[in-house]
């Protein structure tokens, strides 16, 4: 299984493409996907229905929405029609710096 | 919390609030062009878009549009109330009625600080208090207004709202860059000298313009210094376009800051001020974001392209021209706030056919 820089509940086949969809998701201002950005908390999956529960470094962010989206599309574009993709917005615990994957530190410190 | 993903303004209702913005944009324009000598005729509309410059740009356009960004952030029907109050009251500016525009400006701002106490509940952080400050300021500003204060006074109010607006999300975004503690506490002290010379402005006018002033330029150091366009400026696209547009900024603030201590002092250079700070840095943060924040807002998508530094460079260029052009030949001011015009329009223009772009690709 590919160790993953979230909490993951599902098959392990799932784990790795699970990943590679979460992290073509882009923050639009950084260029670092949500996964390095450190924005991705977990991912359960169960009987027809995936749950990603995802975080922001800012609650006053209209682009939240759009983030949302593009992880429900690449979400629905990795898993089986009919599946029920659910994106939950979680602000506890809060998003800190620490959770920045390596790749993301090393880019914002130049 | 599960996304619940409502329209935020339906049918109808988003198309009207578009249509007012724009009407915003355009009778503001039309007043700056007015000052800078044009003449537009002796109507009605012209008359009263020239006599309320400011008002329509900052907080009629500017702060409808914040406050669209708030609301949709903060998903709560009553949080549309300030986009909607703030752009009839513009609209209302216009067609002669200023007492009702005035004091719907000021309801539009009062519900923009409940949206932002919200956003504080939500998530409680040093950048939510700076943004809830900002949110302050506009309501003050807009208060000032309905109570009929002397213009001069009322500026650096609506200056200091979508000043603070800014560095809150600044803030908040180097916190990516994992400064010392320092830097933010730095960034508090210049945010305290900028609200203080907004609220001295009236007693103390030198020490609070250049308390101002030089919390402005402080700012622009700080921001030069700290801010993650830093970084992102070596990445590529639409990331670099937005850090190119936040540093260019950045020395436009610089500049307005000082010119705006040199006023405070009885120096020329009140263009400088308003405008170095008003498009130069405010206007070139608008254009830096509009491609990411549009979509957001508008549930529309659109095409980033090459295309986009077209008016990012007029309105710089524009600048050029009308400031320190302006030493040159003093006909130059004129010219160049035309060429600011222009670079709005085109930043307009260049908006919509992306979004267009983005259509004909999809159904191709």
């Amino acid at each position: 299984m590919t160790s993953l820089p979230f909490a993951f509940d599902g098959p392990p086949e799932l784990s790795g493409p699970m990943l590679s969809a979460l992290s073509r998701v882009v923050d639009p201002e950084l260029s670092l996907s949500i996964v390095d950005v450190g924005l991705v908390y977990g991912v359960s999956v169960t009987e027809g229905e995936v749950r990603v529960r995802v975080t922001m470094t800012s609650a006053a962010c209209p682009v939240i929405d759009v983030i949302v989206e593009d992880i429900e599309l690449e979400l629905d574009r990795l898993l089986p029609a009919g599946t029920g993709i659910v994106v939950e917005l979680c602000w506890e615990p809060p998003w800190t710096p620490q959770m920045m994957s390596e790749r993301a530190r090393r880019f914002m410190q130049g | 919390m599960t996304i619940v993903r409502k329209p935020t303004a339906e049918g109808i209702a988003r198309p009207v609030l578009a249509a007012l913005i724009g009407i915003a944009l355009l009778a503001a324009v039309a007043g700056g062009l007015q000052r800078t000598g044009m003449s537009l005729g002796t109507s009605s509309p012209a008359g009263a878009a020239l006599a309320q410059h400011a008002a329509l740009m900052l907080s009629g356009l500017l702060g409808t549009v914040i406050a669209v960004e708030r609301a949709v952030a903060v998903k709560r029907r009553w949080a549309f109330v300030a986009p909607w109050a703030s752009a009839l009251g513009s609209a209302a500016l216009l067609v002669g009625l200023p007492a009702a525009g005035a004091w719907a400006g000021a309801l539009a701002a009062a519900v923009f600080v409940g949206a932002s106490v919200i956003v504080l509940a939500r998530q409680v952080a040093l950048h939510s208090v700076v943004l809830l400050l900002g949110a302050v300021a506009w309501l003050v500003g807009n208060l000032l207004f309905a109570l009929g204060v002397h213009a001069p006074l009322i500026l650096p109010w609506w200056f200091a709202f979508i000043v603070l607006t800014i560095a809150a999300e600044r803030l908040e975004m180097a916190r990516l860059m994992r400064h010392h503690p320092a830097v933010q506490v730095a960034l508090m002290a210049i945010l305290v000298a900028v609200l203080a010379g907004a609220a001295g402005t009236g007693r103390w006018p030198t020490l609070a313009g250049a308390l101002f002033g030089g919390g402005l330029s402080a700012l622009a150091l700080w921001l030069l210094a700290f801010d993650v366009a830093r970084r992102t400026v070596r990445s590529h696209g639409l990331s670099r376009y937005m850090a190119i547009s936040l540093l260019a900024g950045y020395v436009w603030l610089a500049v307005a800051g000082l010119a705006w201590v040199g006023t405070a002092f009885g120096c020329p250079g009140r263009d400088w001020a308003l405008h170095a700070l008003g498009l130069g840095f405010i206007f070139s943060m608008v254009m830096g974001h509009a491609p990411v924040i549009l979509p957001a807002v508008a549930r529309t998508r659109l095409v980033f392209g090459i295309w986009f530094y077209a008016p990012l460079l007029l309105l710089h260029a524009s600048l050029l021209v009308r400031l320190p052009g302006s030493l040159i030949d003093p006909s130059w001011r004129a010219l160049g706030a035309m060429l600011n015009a222009a670079a709005m329009g085109l930043f307009v223009l260049t908006l919509l056919a992306s979004v267009l772009a983005r259509r004909d690709a999809k159904r191709g």
